[in-house]
């Protein structure tokens, strides 16, 4: 299941839009009055995490005006930051009996049902917006986070191409069909779409990073050195960048810069498991298998899921003739996602 | 003045003239005259063994360019020929190359002995390359070749080429005469070639010595090995009663076995007096369950024959020469059997329908006597015009191991593999190095796994003379995987590691399952039993073949090779029989299993499951693929009229319990029907369909799914 980064955003900057256009002062209060300042205050306290509160003064405004739509929407979005999806749900079913044909709703909805762990029915609100609505990029672009966790690769780029087509300055749709067409091994579409985001907004360090990544599988290690130094420009603390920066060094053959890479990483981050990993695969590639056994050893300790070091390890105690201790490891790294180990566990761990 | 005069003359002989031979002629050493004489003794005892030695090495060669039209393609060849009188000529040799290091013929002469009694060792190098330094016209004219021959073997390939090509030009002078030598000179020059380039990407393995309890400081060599490499036998002139060859002083040859246990090799045991003679005894080959051991024996008039012995309990038989198809006046030896015992390869220098010298052939079990049918030879895809030596089929069916002098060797006998793809064997593939080299590679057998070989050595570093190593294949270099991580959708939180490892390694592993254990009686105390296993072709309906456990230990092993629905059934008398299904597509990897089996007796109440009876999908149709199960079945109980039976049907847990009632009703009502068709009485049989109420194991896998549906009979009155 995909887990929403920033579920609330959308939700959140939908609904803020609207409400500034109805913002209106008055000296003397009608109930009406009355109610859209409380809507307004409770827009605030949205706006500084205070749902509670927000919750009280939407509620307070609902009771006032007991029409009043956005109050319903907003408070279903102060419901759902404290996780009472029932509630929320419950806030915008009310306002999609008020306005059948508005789209939006069942995109609020289909979050909703996403933060209940409803994937099914989240498919079927988005589908039924974009029914409503064909250029919906929202819902287009969760169509496509759906079809990639579903594996469809071609759905997932057919969704995001949706998104862009109906919002052309989407960014994390062009970021997002990238990624799709990389896991397709178009690595030189990938590096289009990137650098199409990367050209609407240039200060995303992610989207560099990926970049340097799609760059890195197509084997074009100066483009791939130059993207991920630019995600370091714009964030020097982002370790995955630096660790990958590493790693196309050492694709490269630059053992020496992509151990300079690592250590600065360990340097930053002791307990970075990564770092100590690629540095054992230094230690492999230089035939220093013990050296290459500690240092797996040592990502291992920091992180017990780290699969790849699992695998590596491995290949060291094939090389130190410890063949039942690399058996182990490598049946782990199997377990832990490593599919290439099972080749060698069919071939060397028999007997 | 005087000391001057000689000390002029020491210098001139010595390093004035560097390039120049100085002969053992008393004129040349005329200050010198009573260390020259007894010099010149040396040189002459030397001589005389020298001169013995290569008349005996010459008189071979030339019996062989004879007899086969090419030259001795490798030391193996000159079978040692005047290896003793060399080893006899190399102390006087020295001693008076101590007197005179200036003399070409005296250097050639050590030259061409330790080339010949030590090819690898660095006296060969230094007297051939000094005797190449010094030599003149009057000279050696072949001193190129045997030091171009001893770079070769020494693996110093360009060194090598430089001094073959420089004989060639020799040779090529009067072409016409010298074209047998010219073949002989441009085939090591191509073995160069093809060492240079194999060396350049060596094969990545693990070479272990099998260590003591193995190897001795004899010689140990021709390794046989059980498919699962639980035993090895081997070929040792140990000491073994103390009987020593006239012809080369050594221990006569004697066959060995040793166990392995936990992993580790027990101390070798000579296999008995059946087995090893007071001659040489050595093993020519196992079949791949380890019950019958080829062995290679020879008198003065059979030219070199095979035996056959087959292990009984835990003594071997007596050997049976084996038939005239096999055996021949000329010399045959090295055999390897099929994993279904019913063909058998082996090789043969007979003159009628090979290629030239030894060949692959084979026989073919004729069903009809049970004994081995008419030699074929194994074709022009495979034999040469060069030696093929050391046979080994692996018992997956498909890949064929030998040795041979011709294709791209690196020199002498390399070890090659082919594979039977469709009827046809595929072009040999050099095993590369350091599998290979220049030397000459034969006796390579191949553990079921085909991840592990065996082989005989005299590399530095072992016991003496040649040892038993096993070669570990490692496969191609694996990359190390690298963690990187991309935060690939912009709305996921959480970075995402790519766990791809490279695609390019790829390990390729025998397509065979090893199957093996103990038959024993049912009971507390497992009584082993030697009891027959069939292993039958359940598509075509035919027996495969047929192995026997062992009769003191009950032990039994079976290799069935990828790309059938194999039954097998275990049978002896007095016991119901024991049938297991086991269904290995063609992709089936190797796999290894125990399994034990309890045979047990005819009594009222003994159960057992039917694992080769099989049914249309959701049907009571019975597949044509269990006949043998049924036919079986009848025989059981035309066997023993007197046995009354039930025969019950079960299934697995999905559908309806009604649904599944009805089926196991009637698909247990269908096997009766067929028995009854098959003249058993209806009034000793018993439908019974017990739907999913009695499952053996828990459906919730497939696996216990897959058991739970069975087919089972029971003895109801005996």
């Amino acid at each position: 299941m995909i887990r929403p980064l920033f579920i609330s955003l959308f939700v959140f900057t939908a609904i803020t839009l609207k409400s500034q256009d109805t913002v209106k002062v008055a000296a003397t209060l009608t109930p009406d009055q009355q109610a859209e300042q409380d809507y307004n205050k409770g827009l605030a306290a949205l706006n500084n995490s205070d749902y509670n509160t927000a919750i009280d003064l939407f509620s307070k405004c609902l009771a006032q005006k007991t029409d009043f739509d956005k109050a319903f929407i907003n408070r279903a979005v102060a419901f759902t930051k404290m996780k009472r999806y029932n509630e929320a749900m419950s806030d915008i079913n009310l306002v999609i009996k008020l306005q059948p044909e508005n789209a939006e709703l069942y995109f609020y909805r289909s979050l909703i049902f996403m933060g209940l762990a409803q994937r099914d029915s989240q498919n079927v609100m988005l589908d039924y917006c974009l029914k409503l609505n064909a250029g919906h990029a929202e819902a287009a672009y969760y169509k496509g986070l759906l079809a990639y966790e579903d594996k469809n690769l071609d759905g997932a780029i057919r969704f995001f191409s949706m998104a862009a087509g109906s919002k052309p300055d989407y960014v994390y749709a062009y970021n997002d069909r990238g990624s799709v067409k990389r896991a397709k091994g178009d690595y030189a579409g990938a590096a289009a779409d990137y650098e199409k985001a990367l050209l609407i907004d240039n200060s995303y360090a992610f989207i560099h990073n990926n970049l340097g990544s799609a760059y890195r599988s197509a084997k074009n290690y100066k483009k791939a050195l130059a993207a991920y130094s630019k995600a370091l420009e714009l964030n020097p603390n982002y370790l995955i960048a630096l660790n990958n920066r590493g790693t196309a060094h050492f694709e490269n053959n630059d053992l020496k810069s992509a151990e300079q890479d690592f250590e600065e990483v360990l340097k930053q981050d002791p307990n970075n498991s990564s770092a100590y990993n690629n540095l054992c695969s230094i230690a492999i590639k230089n035939q220093d298998y013990a050296k290459a056994k500690e240092l797996a050893s040592k990502a291992i300790q920091l992180d017990t899921k780290n699969g790849a070091a699992y695998y590596n390890r491995g290949i060291a105690r094939q090389m130190l003739r410890e063949e039942d201790e690399c058996c182990a490891d490598w049946k782990k790294a199997v377990e832990l996602g490593v599919d290439g180990a099972k080749i060698f566990i069919n071939t060397s761990c028999l007997n | 003045m005087k000391k001057s005069i000689y000390t002029f003359l020491f210098l001139n002989t010595f390093f004035l003239l560097p390039a120049q031979s100085v002969e053992f002629d008393k004129n040349n050493f005329l200050t010198r005259k009573d260390e020259f004489k007894d010099a010149m003794r040396k040189y002459e005892a030397g001589l005389i063994f020298y001169t013995e030695g290569r008349k005996d090495f010459d008189d071979f060669r030339r019996s062989f360019i004879m007899n086969k039209k090419y030259f001795p393609i490798s030391l193996f060849d000159y079978r040692h020929s005047g290896d003793q009188s060399f080893r006899n000529a190399i102390t006087p040799l020295t001693d008076a190359n101590r007197f005179n290091a200036r003399s070409v013929k005296l250097n050639y002469m050590l030259g061409f002995s330790w080339f010949v009694t030590s090819p690898l060792s660095k006296e060969t190098i230094h007297y051939l390359e000094t005797a190449y330094a010094l030599q003149d016209n009057s000279g050696e004219t072949d001193v190129a070749y045997w030091l171009a021959w001893a770079y070769h073997l020494n693996s110093r390939w360009d060194d090598a080429i430089k001094y073959y090509e420089e004989h060639l030009t020799h040779l090529q002078k009067r072409a016409k005469a010298n074209a047998l030598a010219i073949e002989d000179v441009n085939k090591k020059i191509a073995e160069c070639h093809s060492g240079k380039t194999l060396s350049a990407k060596p094969e990545r393995v693990f070479v272990d010595n099998l260590g003591e309890n193995v190897n001795s400081h004899f010689p140990e060599y021709s390794p046989s090995i059980t498919a699962d490499e639980g035993t090895i036998f081997f070929t040792s002139r140990r000491p073994n009663g103390g009987k020593r060859d006239v012809n080369d002083n050594g221990y006569f040859e004697d066959v060995y076995s040793s166990a392995k246990e936990k992993g580790k090799w027990q101390a070798a045991k000579s296999l008995g007096k059946l087995i090893n003679t007071d001659g040489h005894d050595a093993t020519a080959g196992l079949s791949p369950d380890g019950t019958k051991l080829f062995l290679y024996r020879s008198t003065p008039t059979d030219g070199g024959d095979i035996y056959q012995s087959e292990l009984l309990g835990s003594e071997w038989r007596t050997p049976v020469h084996l038939n005239k198809n096999i055996n021949t006046k000329f010399r045959e030896m090295s055999v390897s059997m099929s994993f279904d015992g019913k063909r058998l390869y082996f090789i043969s220098d007979r003159q009628i329908g090979g290629f030239g010298g030894n060949d692959i052939y084979y026989c073919d079990m004729d069903a009809a006597t049970g004994d081995w049918g008419i030699a074929k030879n194994l074709g022009a895809e495979i034999n040469t015009k060069y030696d093929e030596e050391a046979v080994f089929m692996h018992p997956d069916g498909k890949t064929m191991y030998f040795s041979s002098k011709g294709y791209n060797s690196m020199g002498g006998y390399d070890v090659f593999k082919s594979t039977l793809v469709n009827g046809k064997w595929s072009a040999p593939v050099n095993l590369g190095y350091p599998i290979n080299g220049p030397d000459d590679d034969v006796y390579f057998v191949v553990s079921g796994s085909g991840n592990r070989a065996y082989f005989a050595s005299a590399k530095p570093g072992g016991f003496g003379d040649h040892d038993l190593y096993k070669i570990t294949f490692l496969g191609p270099e694996k990359s190390p995987l690298l963690s990187t991580q991309d935060q690939l959708l912009a709305m996921v939180a959480n970075p995402v590691s790519d766990l791809k490892t490279q695609s390019a390694v790829e390990v390729k592993s025998a397509k065979l399952t090893i199957l093996k254990g103990l038959i024993y009686e049912e009971g507390e105390k497992k009584k082993p039993l030697e009891s027959s296993i069939e292993l039958i072709d359940n598509e075509k309906n035919v027996v495969l073949a047929t192995f026997k456990s062992n009769s003191s230990t009950g032990k039994y092993l079976v290799t069935l090779p990828s790309g059938k629905n194999y039954g097998l059934v275990v049978k002896n008398e007095g016991y119901l029989f024991h049938s297991e299904n086991f269904d290995l597509p063609d992709s089936t990897d190797f796999q290894e299993f125990n399994l034990d089996i309890a045979l047990k007796k005819i009594e009222v109440g003994s159960i057992i499951i039917l694992k080769n009876i099989f049914f249309d999908s959701g049907k009571s149709t019975i597949r044509s693929e269990s006949a043998n199960e049924l036919a079986r079945l009848v025989k059981l109980l035309k066997d023993n009229p007197s046995l009354k039976i039930e025969i019950s049907s079960h299934t697995d847990n999905i559908g309806s319990d009604d649904y599944n009632m009805k089926l196991s009703n009637e698909r247990s009502k269908s096997v009766v029907d067929y028995l009854i068709g098959h003249s058993v009485p209806a009034t000793r049989l018993v439908a019974k369909g017990y739907g999913e109420t009695r499952p053996v194991e828990s459906n919730d896998t497939a696996e216990g799914r897959q058991n739970n549906r069975r087919t089972e009979f029971k003895i109801l009155e005996k």
